[in-house]
């Protein structure tokens, strides 16, 4: 990007940042007036619109740039301009001294999903929690539920979407440079990463990580392996989601309300690094893995609301029981909330207006809370996959299973048809976490 | 006539909001003295700590500003507790332990950018006491705001500290008469001694309110911060 390209989309994500805060009617001020003198904004609105700004910049610490100067839009565009020229300059000296660590791009080039193979009507699980038949139906839009099967667990269904991708890819698992896994219900040792590396019989060189982050577990996974790429410390990596709640959620353990909305699943993502065509050309035998999508990982955003930390609470009870606190009210309405604001955040940072995605791979915690939150965004509902109202919410799983079938349906389409995904998820805590895929470079 | 303790003077652009605590049947509760013209104080002498004869009508105050009492007398200073005895007033007054027990209604958090706020007809009250597990003070772009989490472990971020005797102490931090480097001082204070002075402190307690309705909602505020700063703290940074 040319600076002149760079200067014109910094000042526009300052004007759609001031917009968002004044509300999108309002027209931009004069850019050097005094925005709290002029009653522009009072000063709760001057920390909003900065806070806004540093989310859709990825610019920290713009406050600090701030102090001194009066708070004025052409202040805040010299504050984003040093700050860009800071991380430039330190860029420039990192890549000077070693070139080797030029970042490269990331690909996600398989996926595939494994979900738990018994069907369950949601009508049975009302039951099965001593619920009238039909409440999961009406009140959370759940049709039915994916449940493992007798021998099925997190390591069966994982190591299954996990062969799945190394069976497409056509490539052999001893090319693998890490595995990293996530699962929000299984638990003890050896850690699922260790049973799967060896499920899969991965070198013994191939590193396991098993990374938390419960429902936001995919996203955490992903940028890791990004960061272990474009460091140049991996060149190949699957990241697995496995996630078998019909065993842990169980009724006389949890409320049905809250256990009867979860299913089993799993999916799976091979990553690789971006390598050039003449490079290709020039080593076809180094590594045997193909492409099946032509994707690849942009940005990431994360945080954690701390103010919604008590909405969700699960832990271990006396004689094997599980302490649940759950207000299912406030954290709908939170969870709507905060992936509507991802939403927004990436699609500012991404420069990717919604309507052009080709869809969002999102947390479903259930469909009811979908429909809203696609109807909160003037979006199709068709542009999230339907995932939670035929399986359940499957935790980590979920924001996988929907990924993977985005993915799928683009292998019908041109090239030229594809179009960016959006990825949006949350876990307890409240964190949160976005990320967009787009198309390979050339 | 009526006896109330100061326990809040807090400061929002010109004027002085002043809250006080009340004992009426045994019971403690916090009573707002508003002028009959206006919510605030232009001018406001006395001190946290001061007891002072008033005399207070209620006053038909619109939901969540239920604390409203019109000061029909000018006031008159009877005595003055400590710090400490203040907090251990302050304790046995409106408590809350978690988010949603603060105003009696859900907290919302800001769409667009930071900040919290409660709707006026949901909130029951406008001020409320409750302890802290940590909290920290940013100077953000010449704004002062506070990051705390409460005892339920629910964080609040980006509230502004109207309280007086803070906001006057960062002032006075930030004068001129104190050299160079004024900021970066200040901010390696609150990072660092600030941080020390306030938890260790065992009458460490905070008291958040409501602002006025404004575009029809009411954001959260840090009102008050115990301990309170001490002048000599300056000369350590």
């Amino acid at each position: 990007m040319t600076s002149a390209e760079d200067a014109i989309r910094w000042r526009k994500l300052v004007e759609d940042s001031f917009r968002r805060e004044i509300g999108t009617q309002g027209a931009l001020t004069d850019s050097h007036a005094d925005l709290i003198e002029t009653g522009v904004l009072d000063s709760m609105g001057w920390v909003s619109f900065l806070r806004t700004l540093e989310s859709v910049s990825g610019v920290n610490e713009l406050g600090a740039l701030l102090t001194n100067v009066p708070p004025t839009l052409e202040n805040i565009f010299s504050a984003l301009q040093d700050a860009r020229f800071s991380a430039d300059t330190s860029d420039a000296k990192v890549l000077k001294a070693n070139p080797s660590t030029r970042p490269s791009d990331v690909l996600i080039t398989h996926s595939s999903a494994a979900l738990g193979s018994r069907i369950i009507p949601s009508a049975q699980v009302d039951l099965a929690f001593g619920m009238p038949e039909g409440k999961l139906r009406k009140r959370a839009g759940i049709e039915s539920l994916a449940y493992a099967a007798d021998g099925e667990n997190e390591l069966i269904l994982g190591a299954r979407a996990a062969q799945q991708v190394l069976h497409d890819a056509g490539g052999p698992v001893q090319e693998l440079d890490w595995i990293i896994v996530t699962s929000e219900t299984h638990r003890g040792y050896p850690s699922l990463a260790a049973q799967l590396h060896s499920q899969l019989l991965a070198r013994e060189t191939c590193g396991a990580l098993d990374v938390g982050g419960a429902c936001l577990g995919l996203l955490n996974g992903l940028a890791v392996a990004q960061g272990l790429i474009v460091s140049r410390q991996a060149r190949i990596i699957v990241v697995v989601t496995a996630d078998v709640h019909s065993r842990l959620l169980t009724p006389g353990r949890v409320a049905g309300e809250f256990g009867g909305l979860f299913g089993d699943g799993a999916s799976a993502f091979l990553l690789r690094a971006e390598v050039g065509a003449e490079v290709r050309a020039k080593m076809p035998q180094e590594d045997s893995f193909g492409a099946q999508h032509s994707y690849r990982l942009g940005e990431f955003l994360f945080g954690c609301v701390g103010q919604y930390a008590g909405a969700i609470r699960i832990a271990d009870a006396p004689e094997g029981q599980l302490a649940l606190h759950f207000d299912g009210e406030a954290l709908s309405r939170a969870a709507v909330t905060r992936m509507e604001k991802v939403i927004l955040d990436l699609e500012s940072r991404s420069g990717f207006p919604r309507s052009s995605l080709q869809g969002l791979a999102t947390h479903q915690p259930n469909p009811r809370l979908v429909a809203l939150l696609a109807k909160q965004c003037g979006l199709a509902a068709d542009k999230f996959p339907v995932v939670a109202q035929t399986f359940g919410n499957l935790g980590s799983s979920t924001c996988g299973v929907a990924l993977d079938s985005i993915l799928r349906a683009t292998q019908t389409l041109s090239i030229e048809q594809r179009r960016p995904i959006f990825l949006a998820s949350l876990g307890p805590g409240l964190l949160f976490g976005g990320a967009w895929l787009e198309l390979q470079r050339g | 006539m009526t006896k109330l303790l100061i326990t809040e003077v807090t400061r929002m652009g010109p004027a002085f909001c002043v809250i006080g605590l009340q004992r009426e049947n045994q019971k403690i509760h916090s009573v707002r003295p508003v002028s009959p013209n206006t919510n605030g104080w232009m001018d406001f002498p006395h001190q946290r700590g001061d007891i002072l004869q008033c005399e207070l009508t209620p006053f038909p105050g619109a939901k969540p500003h239920i604390e409203d009492r019109v000061s029909t007398r000018g006031f008159q200073k009877d005595s003055t507790v400590s710090e400490l005895e203040t907090v251990t007033y302050l304790r046995k007054a409106e408590i809350a332990h978690s988010m949603r027990e603060l105003f009696g209604c859900p907290v919302h958090a800001n769409k667009s950018g930071s900040g919290l706020y409660a709707i006026p007809g949901e909130a029951t009250r406008s001020i409320c006491g409750t302890e802290t597990r940590n909290l920290r003070l940013e100077f953000y772009a010449n704004e002062l705001r506070a990051t705390l989490v409460l005892s339920s472990g629910e964080v609040l971020r980006d509230l502004p500290l109207v309280d007086r005797d803070w906001r006057d102490f960062i002032d006075a931090a930030l004068s001129e008469s104190r050299g160079a480097n004024r900021l970066g001082r200040l901010e390696r204070f609150l990072n660092s001694q600030f941080h020390y002075k306030i938890l260790s402190c065992p009458h460490h307690f905070i008291r958040l309110g409501l602002t006025r309705p404004y575009r029809e909602v009411c954001w959260l505020m840090l009102d008050t911060l115990f301990p309170l700063p001490k002048l000599e703290w300056l000369e350590e940074f």
